[in-house]
């Protein structure tokens, strides 16, 4: 389980490295809930708005 | 505590430090704080840091949603659900009057209908057959737990069905969150909220007393219980938001799934603005994925500080599978429920949001289903 453990962390870590290097930057962290018309966590609209 | 297989940080011995896995943990932590602050990004850093101590508090509080709602549900011992409570409680201080009053900040607010339903009761039902929920899959898969590993694996792949699912389940219909500061203003809101989580405890330790559990939660749960409240506030206070833990696998699942060739740009649900965002932005620039790395390395922390890690077995296949069935319910589920433990019934009833209390009615009837099933799959009841 530990040889797992350490495969999962490597590969995962290299992964998000990978990602957010190549991935462009919003100048700062943020949650679906930051866009207008978000109703939810996830960023789903309201209902109303349908 | 939530699963069998990881326990909490007692007085550790020297030779009882994993140094491996603490340095990797510690070493992790470092890595994603630094490249986040070489963005220029303190409070991504706090983010990565506030899930961190998360961790560290929910492995030494074995603080457990799963097995505190078990109990409650088979044996009417309420202590760990109280424990729940008072989290809600402290977090609620700060997060209604703040969210209602500070511009940039707001609380977790979700709408009301079929799909809040369909996806709490659903989730309670993965949570009771993976035994753990949003934040006790993400520590004790960071604690050491392989099964919980699959769990998460399991979660990822789920959520990332939930969220092609979940535009058709808002079309049923619904209506739109209910807030307590919205119709009673700031503190007005707060002071109905802390009445609510004052009320629901009111319940709990009355059918608590009928059934004759007990009703005193451990001292660890206490002492964790105000920790994990006092961090749920660190992390709003860093993003802006109640601290939510479901949206980041949601992410993870659906990069991996891009990088697998498949193409989720086109589906509804990611090209809402805050998804697609997050789909084409870094991972490091959503909020509950930091937190969820920092909570993941936090408890792997504790873990290796306390014994050597992840040196159990794997279990047996049936509890496996239990688990990836489990996984996958509580993914969709959390999809279509607007989040888990955390997200949905801890952060919406922290923000005065109807739909927190709305969720836990429903994910309580799944658990039972969960915890009927468990026997299927070699699970005890307990």
């Amino acid at each position: 389980m530990r040889l797992t453990y350490m495969v999962v962390i490597v590969l995962a870590l290299a992964a998000v490295v990978f990602d957010h290097l190549s991935s462009p930057s919003s100048g700062r962290a943020v949650s679906p809930e930051d866009f207008i018309g978000a109703c939810a966590p996830c960023g789903a609209p309201c209902p109303s708005a349908k | 505590m939530t699963t069998a297989t990881v326990t909490a940080p007692q007085s550790a011995r020297a030779g009882d430090i994993d140094l491996l896995f603490l340095a990797t943990a510690l070493l992790a932590t470092g890595v994603l704080i630094a490249l986040v602050l070489l963005d220029h990004q303190p409070a991504s850093a706090a983010l990565i840091a506030g899930g961190f101590g998360l961790g560290v508090a929910f492995m030494w509080a074995e603080f457990s949603f799963t097995a505190s709602w078990r109990r409650f549900l088979t044996r009417g011992d309420a202590g760990g659900l109280l424990g729940g409570l008072i989290v809600i409680a402290v977090a609620a201080v700060a997060i209604v009057p703040v969210a209602a009053l500070v511009p940039k900040f707001g609380g977790a607010i979700a709408p009301l209908g079929p799909s809040l339903v369909v996806g709490a009761f659903t989730f309670g039902v993965g949570m009771q057959l993976a035994n753990g929920c949003g934040s006790g899959t993400l520590y004790t898969a960071g604690g050491g737990s392989g099964r919980m590993l699959i769990a998460l694996l399991f979660f990822i792949i789920g959520s990332v069905f939930g969220s092609l699912s979940l535009p058709a389940f808002l079309d049923l219909g619904g209506i739109d969150p209910v807030l307590a500061s919205k119709y009673f203003g700031p503190w007005g809101g707060l002071t109905v909220t802390l009445a609510s989580i004052v009320l629901a405890a009111a319940i709990v330790i009355a059918v608590a007393r009928k059934r004759g559990g007990s009703i005193v939660p451990r001292t660890g749960m206490i002492i964790g219980g105000i920790a994990i409240g006092l961090l749920c506030i660190a992390v709003f206070a860093a993003g802006g938001h109640p601290w939510s833990v479901t949206f980041g696998f949601t992410v993870w699942g659906a990069k991996a799934a891009t990088a697998l060739g498949f193409d989720l740009s086109h589906a509804t649900f990611w090209t809402w603005p805050g998804p697609k965002h997050a789909l084409e932005g870094s991972i490091l620039s959503d909020t509950s994925s930091l937190t969820d790395f920092g909570m993941i390395f936090g408890a792997m922390a504790a873990a290796a500080a306390s014994r050597p890690f992840a040196r159990t077995a794997w279990p047996p296949a049936k509890s496996l599978l239990a688990t990836a069935v489990g996984g996958l319910l509580m993914g969709w589920g959390a999809r279509l429920g607007f989040g888990c433990n955390i997200g949905a019934f801890v952060g919406g009833v922290s923000s005065g949001s109807l739909h927190g209390w709305i969720w836990f009615l429903a994910a309580l009837p799944g658990c039972l289903i969960g915890i009927r099933l468990r026997p299927l799959f070699g699970l005890s009841k307990d």
